[in-house]
């Protein structure tokens, strides 16, 4: 299956059948040569994450264009060497070489892709909520600042700490929540399991949905 | 007029860490306990949040997190012949103020001092002969002993989850850690922080001379943590802004990550803010404290009665309560009688700059507060003085607690101090060059104390505490000792450059240095020498306990917030087992 096919299959199950996406992708790249450059590799993460990064909020698919390139090296190794799991990222990275995955990392760093409003609306006590963990956090259940560590408006620190403003809300959940349940593990010093084991559902609802909501003039 | 309060059984002058550890115990035990505390309430959220904690102008050159000097400040002067004046900015030592004290803005470097430590008039005797010692000197035993605070060093180090390596488990010495440290019961409650660069320069330099590094043990935790209190830690991100900052990530340990929490919760601890304490107030016989006066933030003052008083206020403020409160004999230095204010010391700090070029690369940025390697091979009697002239010795390590912009810039001592030629040397140096700190003991003498100010008065008409203070001889010549062994560590790091900065006097409070004052109100077995018994306990009026780091005979070469830990849980363990128990003297005079 090639790049283009598997990028319709996406498109024609997205708006219908989510929980197919990963079994088709999955299944698509199982059957994959290893590519051996970035030029190759590169029409393969396109597909599903966008000709710019800009993802696939719909299907979790997160934004990449403009996250440092340290982090996303960072990502690559660790769904390589099984640190991160994901059925889809495992198969597509474990063939790569280091030097692949560094130039890819290197090439969606570079990209800059425009910023696409969230569907649906999100209540004003959820979006203060939200803004009230990423700005100052909460005493009582001992969490620090989510911008903190993120930077200013959540645009993120190189080299590890990710951008989440403008970050597709689904994505942002659905990681918190593999941080809350201890499913994602590849931080440093359990800096964000730390953090998200205190939140709760709605908690990871709000400041999901409140960066996903800060736009962005670059990225 | 003071409006009279409920009585209370215990009134607990200053919550930092010493009044938040035991007023939760007090407050656990059953007691009705207040807090009074004359600083604002705070919190990690939402006082402690970034970007605002990351002032560099608002809280390294401005101090907001320190005792407000233009209320409330101390006079100093170097000799007695002088006339002290008051210090108007904070620089040589930052006393803190606010819920939490002074540790909310310390670095959490939490040593132990040494067994020979608490017995140093006896040990240097024994060691070195009784005509040893300049006989201006007034370094004495403290009263105490280390295998009888090893329990409460330990108890204070799981409370706060320090991050370090054992050296010496109960005599067998283990890799790694510090062969010289006296012998501790267990393990450190977690894993030492990763070493920066310049530590791993200074372990590489220092193994090879035959010296032993270890790791800065840290309460800046190097893993998360949850304490006997229930409380959970965070990791550390090494933001480098530990001390004179708060820590956004509850990855410090003050008393708001690992006991206030629990101290809040419990009914019977009120605690109360903005509330100056004016005196400790004494009934007729003078030898028992009936409670305190305290004027509220808004100018109304109590009185507040207790069945007992602790003052656990920051060294020197435990000082100037004694005396505002008479209770104890002022020290004078022209007789040598008396007791409170007597024993003030502090820290000899000196340093060692290794210069290198452009290939070192040292990122002093992403720090710690104690994430330093160091030796323990020059300090306090780990060496042979004899034939020296001095007692006492310093720490030595690369301590790289930050890479601040405005206020951390080493530069080669012929440097401009300014313009152009500065510009262009912080430049060339700020990203190669490793700094030491030599971290030096200091000893007591006659000439060195705290006193009321007979001109300057505070805010509320109150004299304020002066201090007379000098580097004793013995200490300069520590410091020149120690400082070249550090600048030997420095030329076998293979440094382009390195320099020497022993510390002389005369004193100064207008270069920072470190806020380790000591003494003033210092324990002891003999009450014409001690202003309180080996349980913290005033001579003078049994129900007044006094806390602090005033309570050093002498300070060693460490920090000493560790042993302050150590004191306190000893101390409630008098308190909880014996004294409320039966409430009187412990030691009779």
């Amino acid at each position: 299956m090639n790049a283009g096919l598997r990028c319709r299959v996406v498109l024609a199950v997205g708006s219908t059948l989510l929980a197919a996406v990963p079994l088709a992708l999955e299944a698509g790249a199982a059957t994959s040569p290893p590519a051996n450059t970035a030029d190759a590799a590169i029409a393969t993460c396109q597909s599903c994450h966008g000709a710019n990064g800009e993802g696939m909020a719909a299907a979790h698919v997160p934004r990449i264009a403009g996250q440092s390139a340290e982090y996303l090296k960072k990502q690559l190794d660790n769904y390589a060497d099984g640190t991160r799991s994901n059925p889809i990222m495992v198969n597509f990275a474990k063939p790569l070489s280091d030097k692949v995955r560094k130039d890819l990392a290197a090439r969606f760093a570079a990209m800059s892709a425009p910023f696409v409003a969230q569907l649906g609306s999100v209540n004003a006590v959820a979006r203060a909520r939200g803004h009230q963990l990423a700005y100052q956090g909460d005493e009582i259940e001992r969490v620090q600042a989510c911008n903190n560590c993120h930077g200013p408006d959540g645009v993120g620190v190189p080299h590890s700490a990710p951008y989440l403003a403008g970050q597709s809300a689904e994505y942002l959940a659905s990681v918190i929540k593999a941080w809350h349940d201890g499913t994602r593990k590849n931080d440093a010093g359990q800096l964000m399991r730390s953090v998200a084991e205190r939140l709760n559902d709605a908690d990871i609802a709000a400041v999901a949905a409140y960066f996903a909501s800060v736009e962005l003039a670059v990225q | 007029m003071a409006q009279r309060l409920k009585e209370v059984d215990v009134v607990v002058i200053g919550v930092g860490m010493v009044g938040s550890i035991v007023a939760k115990e007090l407050a656990a035990a059953g007691y009705k306990v207040v807090g009074l505390e004359r600083g604002q309430t705070r919190a990690t959220v939402p006082e402690f949040q970034s970007p605002a904690i990351h002032d560099e102008l608002r809280f390294d050159i401005r101090k907001a997190l320190m005792q407000d000097n233009t209320r409330e400040p101390v006079t100093f002067r170097n000799q007695t012949s002088q006339v002290a004046l008051p210090v108007r900015r904070w620089e040589s030592f930052l006393p803190g103020t606010g819920l939490g004290g002074s540790m909310v803005h310390w670095n959490g470097q939490t040593y132990r001092f040494q067994a020979n430590d608490f017995k140093l008039a006896t040990r240097t005797r024994e060691r070195y002969g009784k005509d040893f010692l300049d006989p201006d000197l007034t370094i004495q035993d403290w009263g105490v002993t280390y295998d009888e605070l090893e329990p409460h060093y330990d108890r204070f180090e799981y409370l706060l989850g320090t991050s370090g390596k054992a050296g010496n488990i109960k005599g067998k010495i283990q890799p790694g850690g510090d062969p010289h440290e006296s012998p501790r019961s267990r393990e450190y409650p977690t894993p030492p922080q990763k070493e920066h660069f310049s530590g791993a320069m200074f372990r590489k330099a220092a193994s090879s001379l035959g010296y032993h590094p270890f790791p800065q043990p840290s309460s800046n935790l190097s893993q998360p943590y949850t304490n006997p209190e229930g409380i959970k830690l965070n990791t550390c991100v090494f933001c480098g802004f530990c001390e004179r900052y708060a820590c956004e990530h509850f990855a410090k340990s003050v008393p708001q990550t690992v006991i206030l929490p629990v101290l809040l919760a419990n009914p019977n601890f009120q605690l109360r803010t903005g509330c100056q304490v004016q005196r400790i107030n004494l009934d007729s016989t003078k030898k028992q404290a009936t409670g305190v006066n305290y004027i509220d933030a808004v100018g109304r003052e109590f009185e507040q009665p207790a069945s007992l008083v602790i003052t656990s206020t920051f060294a020197i403020n435990n000082v100037r309560m004694l005396l505002l409160s008479a209770i104890g004999v002022p020290y004078n230095p022209a007789t040598g009688q008396g007791v409170v204010g007597r024993n003030y010391a502090y820290q000899t700090m000196s340093t060692v700059a290794s210069f290198f070029d452009d290939d070192v690369i040292v990122n002093p940025f992403m720090a710690s507060g104690a994430s330093g390697t160091v030796i323990n091979d020059f300090a306090g009697d780990n060496f042979d003085h004899t034939g020296l002239g001095f007692i006492g010795g310093a720490f030595i390590g690369a301590v790289n607690t930050n890479g601040r912009p405005i206020q951390y810039h080493p530069v080669p001592p012929d440097t401009p101090a300014w313009g152009k030629g500065w510009k262009q040397a912080v430049v060339k140096h700020y990203n190669h060059t490793v700094m030491f700190s030599l971290h030096g003991s200091s000893v007591a003498q006659k000439q060195n104390y705290c006193d009321l100010d007979p001109t300057y008065r505070d805010a509320w008409g109150q004299p304020v505490l002066r201090i007379t203070f000098d580097f004793p001889q013995n200490d300069i010549k520590m410091a020149a000792h120690v400082t070249a062994k550090g600048v030997e560590i420095g030329k076998a790091m293979g440094a382009k450059q390195v320099v020497g900065t022993p510390r002389k006097g005369p004193y100064t409070v207008t270069q920072y240095q470190t806020t380790h004052n000591t003494g003033g109100t210092v324990m002891g077995d003999n009450p014409k020498t001690s202003v309180v018994n080996r349980y913290l306990q005033s001579w003078d009026v049994p129900n007044v306990f006094v806390i602090g780091a005033s309570n050093y005979p002498q300070n060693a070469s460490w920090n000493p917030t560790g042993t302050l830990g150590a004191l306190t849980y000893w101390a409630i363990d008098a308190l909880k087992n014996k004294y409320l128990k039966d409430p009187g003297r412990l030691v009779s005079m």
